[in-house]
């Protein structure tokens, strides 16, 4: 399982869509400092942080489904899923492995973007401090450290996306189709949120049940946009512990729970 | 033969395989709530953006938060600046929808919303009515007709702020500007300064406002007691603020002609004598 990690990981990196992908992220979040002259909303370094994180996101859920969807559909069109199965190789460890090599590869992304972000913002805020030193009686403002648990929150939030890209590529029989529904979902993971407040709303008891049932068949992503909380510090009171831990529980139990379910379905499946 | 034909059969295979996802997710789905619950109550108390009572709402800031994350805000502003350049045309339907587009991407900046509430309410209606013709020539009964209809579109815009930046004054600030400074109705400015000055972080002059509007609804004895209390209530009896309040009270006390004893005495002892 682990050489096909390390296998699949490096196979990832040397991937063309990967360092654009990285190239156009990190060039991104270098001149968010350029774009900040077309803010007019919140304070620069917190156009910053935002633009920042909003690369994260952006580009890491792309990574996410379009390298898990390509790693594991270059094993079936290269045939070499064949050659490794035909091995000592149970079917969950091909999953795992092709898993694993793909959040590497994210983790990589999360991490590289994560400290430029952070790099940007201590320039941009010590730039800050010497121009106007008065606004700044206590020091640097910022909570570093947050950048990167931030980043951390994400990339626990692409395994789960990378998980049910498995999921959908273990029953399709096209990358393209694959990468399209993936991005469905996630949309509607995104939504799942708003199933759940309607539910509570609705007088018909079947609809009602309904829509609680659906609910339940998709996470909600939306338990990660933590963004506005971090880093900046603003009126809202800082995260706790629990809350992390709570998300790192709720990742855990649904990037296992789609990797068995993508199980269920590549047992069966024809290569 | 019927187990052969249920573990062979692709169909019943397909069949198995889904409810078998299907039962996966939902007992995963129960057996995670617990855990998420918590974390969901957090996360949503501090975005207004997420506790939409409006469903259509709701559905587009959850696209957006989902699909652009932290780059609305750089989208938002760029399509700000065409907003202006719509402005600058005097182009009624584009700047009005640029607004809204622009509010809907990004509601969290306030800047969007104030600028675009009075775009609404003061700038609209003079295109309006110079396309019609011009003030000479439009009747004024259609002049008040269009500026009451701009103004409400620009309280409405407001409105749906309010449901962004609940605690923020500014917002009802507005409301009660264009109340007062468009519409001309007093009765409706007053109500709004009034709860403008009732929340945390309000200019001082917003309690002034409501006292003076008060003043002028003929309810002088109302504006004064609340200008005492507000007078009371601030924290420096030295600054412009205070000083510019005791002027007022001093004038409705003229005009209420209250005797010397009983004038207000701006100390905390005085207001503990006075209560005695």
């Amino acid at each position: 399982m682990q050489t096909i990690a390390a296998n699949t990981f490096l196979e990832a990196v040397r991937q063309r869509f990967f360092n654009t992908v990285l190239t156009i992220a990190v060039a991104l979040v270098l001149g968010a400092g350029f774009f900040q002259q077309f803010n007019f909303g919140a304070s620069e370094l917190k156009f910053v942080t935002d633009f920042g994180f909003g690369a994260i996101f952006f580009f890491g859920a792309i990574l996410a489904i379009t390298a898990m969807t390509q790693l594991f559909f270059s094993e079936i069109e290269n045939r070499t899923a064949l050659t490794l199965l035909a091995k000592p190789v149970y079917r969950l460890e091909f999953l795992v492995g092709k898993f694993l090599g793909a959040h590497c590869l994210i983790g990589v992304f999360c991490l590289l973007i994560s400290t430029v972000l952070w790099g940007v913002l201590y320039w941009r805020e010590g730039a800050l401090m010497a121009s106007f030193p008065d606004s700044f009686p206590d020091g640097r403002t910022l909570a570093y450290g947050e950048v990167f648990l931030f980043g951390f929150v994400q990339w626990l939030k692409f395994g789960i996306i990378a998980a049910i890209a498995l999921f959908i590529a273990s029953f399709s029989n096209t990358n393209l189709y694959t990468v399209v529904v993936s991005f469905f979902v996630l949309v509607i993971c995104q939504l799942q949120y708003i199933a759940r407040d309607a539910y509570a709303d609705i007088a018909n008891p079947m609809l009602a049940a309904l829509v609680w049932f659906l609910s339940l068949l998709f996470p909600n992503f939306q338990i990660f946009n933590l963004g506005d909380r971090m880093v900046v510090p603003g009126s809202e009171p800082a995260l706790t512990a629990a809350t992390y831990g709570g998300i790192l529980c709720f990742s855990l139990i649904y990037t296992v729970l789609f990797l068995l379910l993508a199980l269920v379905n590549f047992r069966r499946k024809e290569i | 033969m019927l187990n052969r034909f249920q573990a062979k059969h692709p169909f019943i295979r397909r069949i198995q395989t889904i409810f078998i996802c299907l039962a996966g997710l939902s007992v995963t789905g129960l057996v995670v709530r617990p855990i998420e619950a918590p974390v969901w109550q957090t996360v949503k108390s501090g975005q207004p953006e997420l506790n939409l009572g409006e469903l259509e709402g709701a559905v587009g800031q959850g696209v957006l938060i989902g699909v652009l994350g932290g780059f609305r805000a750089i989208f938002a502003d760029l399509l700000w600046i065409q907003t202006n350049h719509y402005w600058q045309q005097k182009d009624q339907p584009k700047t009005e929808t640029m607004i809204q587009l622009v509010t809907q991407l990004d509601p969290r900046p306030d800047f969007f919303w104030i600028n675009g509430a009075r775009m609404t309410a003061y700038d609209i209606p003079n295109w309006r009515i110079r396309a019609l013709g011009g003030y000479q020539t439009v009747p004024k009964s259609v002049q008040n007709e269009i500026d009451y209809e701009q103004a409400m579109r620009g309280i409405e815009l407001i409105q749906r702020a309010r449901e962004f930046h609940p605690k923020n004054p500014r917002m009802v600030l507005e409301i009660a500007q264009i109340y007062n400074n468009r519409l001309k109705d007093t009765e409706n400015a007053a109500k709004w300064f009034g709860k403008a000055a009732a929340m945390e972080g309000a200019p001082h002059f917003a309690a002034r406002i409501h006292a003076e509007l008060l003043r002028r609804l003929d309810r002088t004895e109302e504006a004064y007691q609340y200008l005492k209390a507000h007078h009371a209530d601030l924290p420096d009896p030295e600054s412009i603020a205070a000083q510019i309040a005791l002027e007022r009270i001093r004038d409705m006390e003229d005009e209420l002609r209250v005797p010397a004893l009983r004038r207000y005495l701006p100390t905390r002892t005085y207001r503990t004598l006075e209560f005695f």
